[in-house]
């Protein structure tokens, strides 16, 4: 025999038992701790409809065992009670609730302030539904679509029959259900037509079943998610059919919640499909006709000792059962389990000794995904009992037809239930008609307003159980029809996980440049940089930094945008996109280019080099890489110019080659001139070193001679490893981001993200030199003739720091006790022997700031005083050499 | 969450794999404009509730700015070029 293990012991599992029918039947009465006052709960719904079922299984929290099937192997347990469920030391807090009203720890724990943290942990503690893991290993989960033309939610008769007549229609269909199918219904008529129904859905290849498959939501388009054991699966249909059928109504009344209280159709479920025992003296309330037929399957599994029904129904209760006619269950009493009952009937008030209460008060729609579509304008379909609850057979099947054909079908205004007066209205969140009176005295009138400050509803059934009480709570109250609405439904309708939802999106992008292996071998730290991996440092950051200023040092700049852009109306084109003159850039030169946005603000920056008459090469920095060719082909397009672009980032690489020995370097490996006369300052050219063809340019961020190779992507192994070996004598070694940090920010240069943000007009850092306004036209350039006369609140500016310290970047600049400013970029510089930085300053008592004193996270204070850019070089005699 | 988009180039596919370029403004996008005008289209958002039209870059897939008139409320797509 199988068995899984539940705290500690083994339970044996028969064919066809959930986790909770293979526990109810090895002795398990408390299934759980209520969320607040710890109460025992037991199996109530026995449909997946209300809380009391749920557990940890196989360390996730909130299981509903009831609609769980029984695997081997598996470890339950109780998520809630100490030091177990069964004998829980604080179910003492019943007996303290006069001290716990509704919203206690609003109005009792904030004085003083240093009581919160520590009631908050302990009442953390308490409440809840367990714990979340949280060293879990990720699970792989798939997502996929399903372009089906109809989605049936629900796989009852009504579900089948319209997934049925869907595909006779020659439709695909996908239809869901959140159970094995027919697992929640008693045997019987309608059992026997599911079966059968279910063996013809089986064999239609046009209908895909997905049994264990929640759908928790509709959402727009439409889209109908759906959470099964092997990942998420996205149903794209064309139109919805809803068949989640009615849950049973939830009867409310003292001690409503002890174990043993049964709702009907769960009880009948329980004896007829798994042979469970229910106890050995039953009352049976029989208020609506459709759970007659129950009846008979309870009275073979516990004697029944009084049925409780209204007249027009006294008559079909079975004879030799003792009736009493419009007898209401008063209040159930016990303490860990029923005892007995008191029943108020026309006759008085009894007490009746029993185990089991069996409730059959009607039937409540499944109404949640339908009242979610409605919100987000998607029209569904629907049928059977969702649609009219206990329309029994032959209604349920004509009406899942209808739906099957796509036929509206009016949605019936659920029936409320009696206003609860006593006991627990909303099981999930333990709030009872007491506390909801308390509320409604402190003006929380309607039902919004009440489930906000409650919570009634807003547990993990989502107000499948409590949602009609609490609306005939509200009506019993006040006569104003817009107070007692039902609440706003919202996805997800069922409890999931967000590892079910986040199926498929585990995996963050990484993008490797053709050198990230070597970078790996060389003893390479290396940093995201968006979706790019790179280099942080490879040892040691001064020796790298050294390297660049003294003698030559490589550098993976494969990261950076670049793109080939020709056509007949590429100068055209590009004339009108960059604030900075094209037209007259010669072929074989390239130049500096900031981009603007149309706002006027700085969003990227590269160089434009350019080829021939129509021929063109862009870069852009390694964050803005992809999204500029949106930027491009958006302007290309609206504008009607013909050019062509290829996006060239992932298919070449790049190798910067730096410092004064740099061209040194590069003579040993090729025979292509490489003096400054033929490549100066701002040349492009097409060169072949160590066998591998290039196109060079020549620039500057670094402040030392520099030549930045760009290649096929396929050679660029080949190409680093050439450098690093003919490179050895003159000392060669590669640098990584640290170190580049630090000399572009001796020479001044800002990095855009870094040292610009959202509303960076060229002016506010300094760049107006790389701004033409003398052209007619760039993007940009209206909105900065408008921003003309409007002198800048703050600016960019560059500050040093004496001494071998620097504040941190993100410091605060202080001018007496005036926030000022704050730095976005600081290093010590060890050329020039003190720190520099760069930092926003703002407009202070009519100018900006010279002296300033920064306070960095650490906590230490220093002076900076503003300073010219570039430190390092400030002719570029070095960058030109 | 659900919005598949009817891509010329690449047929219906889910929307992620698209970049929103925002709202089409009046005169369409990259329209030359007085200072006046220029503000009014970079600044003024018309932000209808119900039929508006706005551009879509493909980046997941052929990396064409499509444009299209969204219902704001709906999410129903139509007129897509
Ligand atoms: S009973 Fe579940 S939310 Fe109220
Ligand atoms: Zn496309």
């Amino acid at each position: 025999m199988t068995s899984f293990e539940f705290e500690g012991r083994q339970i044996p599992i028969e064919l066809g038992d959930s986790i909770a029918t293979a526990l109810y039947r090895s002795g398990v009465r408390t299934f759980s701790r209520s969320f607040k006052y710890h109460r025992p709960r037991g199996l109530y719904c026995g449909t997946g409809d209300c809380p009391n079922c749920s557990m940890t299984v196989e360390g996730e929290p909130a299981v509903r065992t009831c609609v769980t099937p029984a695997t081997p192997g598996l470890e339950v347990h109780r998520s809630t009670g100490w030091p177990s469920a069964d004998i829980d030391v604080f179910s003492a807090l019943w007996w303290l609730r006069p001290f716990m009203p509704v919203g206690f720890y609003y109005k009792s724990m904030h004085k003083p302030a240093a009581v919160w943290p520590i009631a908050e942990r302990f009442i953390r503690q308490l409440a809840g539904l367990g714990d979340v893991p949280l060293n879990q290993a990720p699970d792989d989960r798939e997502r996929r679509y399903h372009h089906a033309d109809v989605c049936v939610i629900g796989a009852g008769i009504a579900g089948l029959t319209a997934a049925l007549v869907a595909a006779d229609r020659d439709e695909t269909v996908v239809v869901c259900d959140e159970g094995r199918v027919g697992s929640k219904i008693p045997p019987g008529a309608l059992d026997s037509r599911i079966t059968a129904s279910l063996a013809q859905v089986r064999r239609d290849r046009r209908i895909t079943l997905i049994e264990h498959g929640t759908a928790f939501g509709i959402y727009e388009g439409p889209l109908v998610p759906i959470v099964a054991a092997d990942g998420l699966h996205l149903v794209l249909p064309k139109r919805v059919v809803v068949t989640t059928g009615a849950a049973e109504r939830h009867g409310v009344f003292a001690g409503n919640d002890l174990p043993g209280v049964w709702l009907a159709r769960g009880a009948a479920v329980a004896v007829g499909r798994h042979g469970l025992g229910l106890g050995n003296h039953a009352v049976v309330v029989m208020e609506t006709e459709y759970a007659l037929d129950n009846l008979a399957s309870i009275q073979a599994a516990v004697r029944i000792d009084a049925v409780l029904a209204p007249s027009a129904l006294a008559a079909r209760i079975p004879t030799g059962l003792r009736v009493i006619v419009d007898g209401k269950v008063e209040r159930a009493l016990g303490r860990a389990r029923l005892r007995a009952v008191e029943i108020r009937s026309p006759q008085g008030v009894e007490r009746i000794g029993c185990d089991t209460l069996i409730l059959a008060f009607g039937l409540v729609p499944r109404d949640n995904l339908v009242r979610q579509a409605t919100a987000a304008s998607v029209t569904v379909a629907v049928g059977g009992d969702v649609a009219t609850p206990g329309l029994g057979l032959e209604a349920a099947i004509a009406s899942g037809r209808a739906a099957g054909r796509g036929e509206p079908t009016p949605l019936e205004e659920p029936t409320l239930p009696a206003a609860p007066c006593a006991g627990f209205v909303c099981l999930c969140e333990d709030v009872s008609a007491a506390d909801l009176d308390l509320a409604w005295a402190e003006g929380y009138q309607g039902t919004e307003l009440l489930k906000r400050y409650s919570t009634a509803t807003m547990g993990p059934c989502q107000g499948a159980m409590c949602h009609g009480h609490l609306r005939s709570f509200v009506a019993a109250r006040s006569p104003v029809p817009i107070l007692s609405v039902a609440t706003t439904a919202r996805p997800p309708a069922r409890p999931v996980r967000l590892q079910d939802v986040a199926a498929g999106a585990r995996y963050p992008l990484e993008w490797h440049t053709g050198l990230h292996e070597r970078h790996l071998e060389m003893g390479g730290i290396m940093e995201w940089a968006g979706v790019w991996k790179r280099v942080e440092r490879y040892g040691d950051v001064m020796e790298e930094y050294r390297a660049v200023r003294e003698r030559v040092s490589i550098m993976d700049v494969s990261t950076l945008g670049k793109y080939h852009l020709a056509g007949r109306d590429a100068t055209a084109f590009l004339e009108r996109l960059y604030p900075c003159h094209v037209a007259n850039l010669k072929p074989g030169r390239s130049r500096y280019a900031l981009l603007l946005n149309e706002a006027g603000y700085v969003f990227d920056d590269g160089l434009v080099g350019r080829f021939g008459a129509e021929e063109y090469y862009l870069t852009f920095t390694s964050s803005g890489a992809d999204a500029m060719e949106s930027w491009l082909r958006d302007w290309a397009e609206s504008w009607g110019h013909t050019v062509r672009l290829a996006n060239q980032t992932g298919t070449l690489g790049a190798i910067n080659v730096a410092g004064p020995r740099a061209r040194d370097l590069l003579v040993k490996l090729s025979d292509d001139p490489v003096d400054s006369k033929t490549i100066p300052y701002g040349g492009l050219a097409r060169i072949t070193i160590a066998g591998v063809s290039c196109l060079l340019l020549r620039v500057g961020f670094v402040g030392e001679l520099s030549f930045e190779l760009h290649h096929p992507r396929l050679e660029t192994v080949k190409l680093w490893d050439a450098l690093l070996e003919a490179g050895r004598e003159l000392g060669v070694r590669p640098h990584g981001l640290e170190a580049l940090r630090l000399l572009r920010l001796e020479k001044g240069h800002l990095i855009v993200g870094q040292d610009t943000d959202f509303d960076s007009t060229p002016a506010k850092l300094g760049l107006e030199w790389a701004v033409k306004m003398e052209k007619s036209e760039f993007v940009g350039r209206t909105a900065l003739l408008r921003l003309k006369d409007i002198e800048p609140n703050r600016i960019l500016r560059a500050f040093t720091f004496p001494g071998n310290d620097v504040p941190l970047e993100g410091a605060q600049l202080l001018e007496g006790t005036d926030r000022v400013g704050y730095l976005t970029s600081s290093r010590y510089s060890p050329v020039l022997g003190y720190g520099v930085a760069l930092a926003w300053v703002y407009r202070h008592r009519g100018t900006f700031p010279t002296t300033v004193e920064a306070i960095d996270g650490s906590g230490r204070t220093m002076v900076g005083t503003v300073a010219e850019a570039p430190f390092y070089d400030r002719e570029g005699g070095r960058l030109r050499a | 969450m659900a919005l598949m988009f009817p891509c010329p180039q690449c047929g219906s596919r889910p929307f992620t794999e698209f970049w929103c370029g925002g709202e089409l403004p009046d005169g369409g996008h990259g329209a030359a404009g007085d200072i006046e005008a220029d503000y009014a289209r970079v600044w003024l958002k018309r932000n209808v509730c119900g039929d508006q039209p706005e551009r879509w870059f493909h980046h997941a897939g052929c990396r064409r700015w499509i444009s299209l008139t969204r219902h704001t409320v709906t999410n129903l797509i139509h007129d897509v070029v």
